[in-house]
């Protein structure tokens, strides 16, 4: 299964990657959330182990299941979604006001904001 | 004791600021009292040390790494610390009374005072870190000082080249040392003592057959050479003569210049007695003596004459720890002393003649015998000492020089060529000072010099510089003994081992005797020719240390420049460029090279097909999501592949990220929803099409890079996992059975609150950029303070008028 996990990951990096090459403001952002995904699966991956059926949860004497699964990675993991997330919408916002100033979404054409 | 020494000497020196008050000329001299209180305190120490004992006082810092504040008396720090104290009293009086009108003389004093704690911290340091950081300090506020007349270009120019030159060597230095602390280390020396001055000198038949005493050794050199202008880096000592002339007097001749010689003088005896040691110390400076001594005869500024011999004498003692030897170490010694004297005294005649004549063109000069007697005699005194004519003390130095030379234990080629580099030094000396007396005391004044009110100075300015003139006389004629005594311990500390030795005047006619006065007849004849020697054509005008430093510099810069327009271009994607080519170079070769071995494509038993219908949708919604024409349709793409990662943490036992993972793509999707439908319906190919199959290609190579590096990592185990704490403890400690609810709010609630915090931050931006954007927008605004330099005035995007706010 870390070999479905590292294709998935593989490809949510590239094509991030490719998506946040583009002069498009929209494409930088779906870039920036398929980019966000890429990484949490690799925080993921980088636990003690990848299991099925074995979330971490322990029972009444304090006692985790059978090959449980690595609880302190999907912790991380947790925060960054949602960190994530108030970045993307951070970012939404910024390219709806963005294009309200300058009227379009391609970068090339926003480089002047830049200029003093 | 001596941390209180040191550190009142820096405490004090915000007192300088009181100068800003009346009594404006006598306030220097009130001043004096802090150096004066220093002098007196280290001379309270003087039993101890002539008895050949050492002071000591450390305060630890970090004892583990070495890095503590020590500070050792011993001779040689004896010495200097003297000097700087005892020439400290001087120039305080002195520049109360030279900089009387200057307004700035608070700030001038207070830079002075900060100067002399530094340089006293530096001489009586005991550990190498100790030292670094008062040579480091010693160097800005010289800085500080030769920038003192920030108005004038060349003050700016003379600073600046000073701080980079000293600073860079001050870095090379800084290597050596913690390379020196290093080979200390491999030779036994535990490391919280590896640092010191004397564990280094200890260990020094070790450090000496390490592979690392080379690169230590030439790094020390390095900035030995840059502070006490060395050739080729000696510019940077005849630029600063653009400080005050008090400050030069103090800094640029008798001590700051010197630290380098003390630092290589209190290593010698741990690495020196090598055949890289004193060969390079040797040339470097016979060829720095030879140089400074010929180029001061032809300078018409007197500060710059002053200047070069200065620096020439700086070679003439990086020589003397080159040649070694008994001799070696106690000429080291009477001509640190003697050079001070006469150095100081010089400098501030110097400023006399400046502050009374209004120049120090010595073509303009010329007559002063007639206006300023006194200060003529104070003159001869320090240049007949400069010029090593008997009886005055550097008569007596020049002749142990000789000396060392002819008593040198090098090999015959070096020692002789140690002895010619003397004997011209000493001819050209003797032409300099005769040219720097005849030009500015005897002959006719220039007509202008005259309309100033020439006079002799005020006795509290004059007495400054006559009172090392007159120990320059005083003290070989009446005090030989005592000096002798009082320099013993600091040769020895340069030689390694005790050591007593008694200078004298005249002891019976030896090869010294003999051609130091020859060296005088020789000097004398050439000294009638001054005008001639000073007329006779130079080095071409490109051969200029200064100048090309200078153009090194222009280019540095204008190639920084350069790059910075090239690569900084301001679009986003080109950045994203380099960072994603930086990491495949960085990354991806060592990868391919190396760690290709460690990918592992474990077999799986268990796996399901639904597992890889879901790996296999992210691809396909990625790609979609690529390749969408419409903006629907490239958020559905979009979902899909959230959806698959949801689905995943399903699969692989992570319930609550499923949960929160579909939560937030839902919310995602509608914020998309809601900020497209303002955007462009449908994208554009903005790109040309070779530009989109690069970036495809870099994207693909990237992607597989991410792949082979997780198959390489996923199932190391290099770290012990953390895992099993927060499972046997969570229902324990936290109270909680879901453990990834515990960890978030009770293991690690302060990272939650810093999520939280976030979370916030970002809500208040976006509330101020929907909030607000009734505003006047950025473009035309810029359009209306069109003013700036160099901003794009009512360009085509600049005057774009905003689009009308949507209502809602």
């Amino acid at each position: 299964m870390v070999l479905l996990l590292a294709i998935a990951i593989g490809s949510l990096f590239g094509g991030a990657i490719y998506l946040m090459l583009r002069r498009s403001v929209v494409k930088l952002i779906l870039g920036l959330v398929l980019l966000s995904h890429g990484v949490n699966l690799l925080i993921f991956v980088m636990g003690d182990g990848v299991r099925r059926g074995a979330p971490p949860i322990v029972d009444a004497q304090g006692l985790p299941p059978p090959g449980v699964a690595d609880p302190l990675v999907q912790a991380l993991i947790l925060t960054a979604i949602v960190i994530s997330f108030g970045l993307t919408a951070f970012v939404l916002a910024l390219a709806y006001r963005a294009n309200q100033a300058v009227g379009t979404d391609d970068l090339d054409d926003m480089a002047s904001t830049d200029r003093l | 004791m001596l941390i209180a020494l040191v550190l009142l000497a820096l405490a004090s020196a915000p007192l300088g600021l009181l100068a800003r008050r009346e009594p404006r000329p006598l306030i220097g001299w009130l001043l004096a009292l802090i150096p004066l209180a220093l002098f007196a305190g280290l001379c309270s120490q003087l039993p101890t040390v002539l008895a050949g004992g050492r002071v000591d006082a450390a305060l630890p810092w970090v004892p583990a790494m070495g890095l503590e504040l020590r500070f050792a008396l011993d001779g040689l720090s004896m010495l200097f610390a003297l000097i700087i104290t005892g020439i400290g009293v001087l120039i305080l009086g002195y520049a109360g009374f030279y900089m009387d009108k200057d307004p700035g003389l608070g700030r001038f004093l207070a830079t002075l005072i900060l100067f002399m704690g530094a340089m006293l911290g530096l001489v009586l340091a005991g550990n190498v870190l100790t030292m670094f950081v008062f040579w480091e300090l010693t160097s800005v506020t010289s800085y500080l000082l030769i920038g003192y007349k920030h108005d004038y270009p060349e003050a700016r120019r003379g600073a600046q080249q000073s701080l980079l030159i000293t600073g860079g060597g001050g870095l090379a230095l800084l290597v050596g040392l913690l390379i020196l602390g290093q080979a200390a280390q491999q030779a036994g020396v535990p490391a919280t003592e590896a640092y010191r001055f004397d564990a280094i000198i200890g260990a020094g038949e070790a450090i000496r057959q390490s592979p690392l005493y080379a690169p230590a050794v030439w790094l020390v050199f390095l900035g030995c050479f840059t502070k006490s202008a060395q050739l080729p880096f000696h510019f940077w000592l005849p630029g600063a003569m653009q400080a005050p002339t008090p400050a030069s007097a103090f800094l640029h001749s008798a001590t700051m210049v010197k630290a380098g010689v003390y630092l290589l003088a209190r290593l010698a005896p741990g690495l020196g007695g090598t055949a890289l040691w004193h060969t390079t110390l040797i040339l470097v400076g016979g060829a720095t003596f030879v140089f400074g001594a010929i180029v001061a005869c032809r300078q018409f500024d007197i500060k710059a004459l002053l200047a070069y011999t200065t620096l020439s004498m700086l070679g003439g003692l990086v020589l003397l720890i080159g040649l070694g030897g008994d001799y070696g170490a106690e000429a080291l010694a009477v001509n640190i002393l003697a050079h001070a004297l006469y150095k100081s005294a010089l400098f501030m005649v110097a400023g006399i003649i400046d502050h009374e004549a209004g120049t120090r063109d010595l073509k303009r000069l010329g007559g002063m015998r007639a206006y300023m007697p006194i200060t003529m005699v104070v003159a001869a005194l320090a240049l007949l000492s400069q010029m090593a004519i008997p009886v005055e003390l550097g008569f007596v130095a020049k002749e142990w020089m000789l000396e060392a030379a002819l008593e040198s234990p090098q090999p015959a080629p070096l020692r002789f060529l140690g002895l010619a580099a003397i004997l011209t030094a000493a001819v050209a000396y003797i032409v300099a000072g005769w040219r720097l007396f005849r030009n500015v005391f005897l002959g006719q004044p220039h007509p202008d010099v005259l309309q100033h009110h020439v006079e002799e100075p005020k006795f509290g300015m004059l007495v400054a510089p006559a009172l090392p003139a007159l120990l320059s006389l005083v003290l070989p004629v009446g005090f030989l003994p005592l000096v002798s005594q009082f320099l013993s311990p600091a040769a020895g500390a340069v030689l390694g081992e005790p050591l007593r030795f008694e200078l004298y005047l005249y002891h019976g006619v030896t090869p010294a005797l003999l051609l130091s006065l020859s060296a005088i007849v020789v000097g004398g004849l050439l000294a009638t020719r001054e005008r001639q020697i000073a007329a006779l054509p130079g080095a071409p005008a490109w051969f200029n240390g200064g100048l090309l430093f200078d153009r090194l510099i222009d280019g540095m810069l204008a190639f920084a420049t350069s790059l910075t327009r090239r690569t900084q271009v301001g679009r986003m994607r080109a950045y994203m460029l380099y960072s994603v080519l930086a990491f495949l170079g960085l990354v991806g070769l060592p990868f391919l090279l190396f760690g290709l071995g460690a990918v592992r494509v474990g077999a799986d038993s268990d796996l399901h097909f639904y597992e890889i219908i879901a790996t296999g949708l992210i691809p396909v919604g990625i790609l979609a999501t690529i390749t969408a024409r419409s903006r629907l349709g490239a958020i559905i793409a979009v979902g899909v592949v959230g959806a698959m990662v949801s689905l995943f943490f399903v699969l692989f036992s992570a319930p609550d990220l499923a949960l929160t993972q579909l939560l937030i793509e839902v919310l995602s999707t509608v914020f998309l929803l809601l900020v497209f439908s303002v955007l462009p319906a449908r994208f554009e190919s903005l790109s040309p099409s070779w530009v989109r199959w690069r970036d495809a290609g870099i994207a693909i190579v990237f992607g597989a890079l991410m792949t082979g590096l997780v198959l390489a990592t996923a199932t190391s185990e290099l770290f012990p996992p953390l895992a099993p704490y927060f499972l046997a403890n969570s229902l324990a400690e936290g109270k909680g059975a879901n453990v990834v609810n515990v960890i978030l709010v009770d293991f690690r609630g302060f990272d939650t609150m810093g999520e939280i915090t976030v979370l916030f931050i970002a809500v208040l931006g976006i509330f101020g950029l929907l909030r607000f954007r009734r505003q006047v927008p950025i473009a035309v605004r810029r359009s209306q303070h069109a003013v700036i330099p160099g901003a794009p005035v009512g360009g085509a995007e600049a005057a774009t008028p905003e689009e009308e706010p949507v209502k809602g």
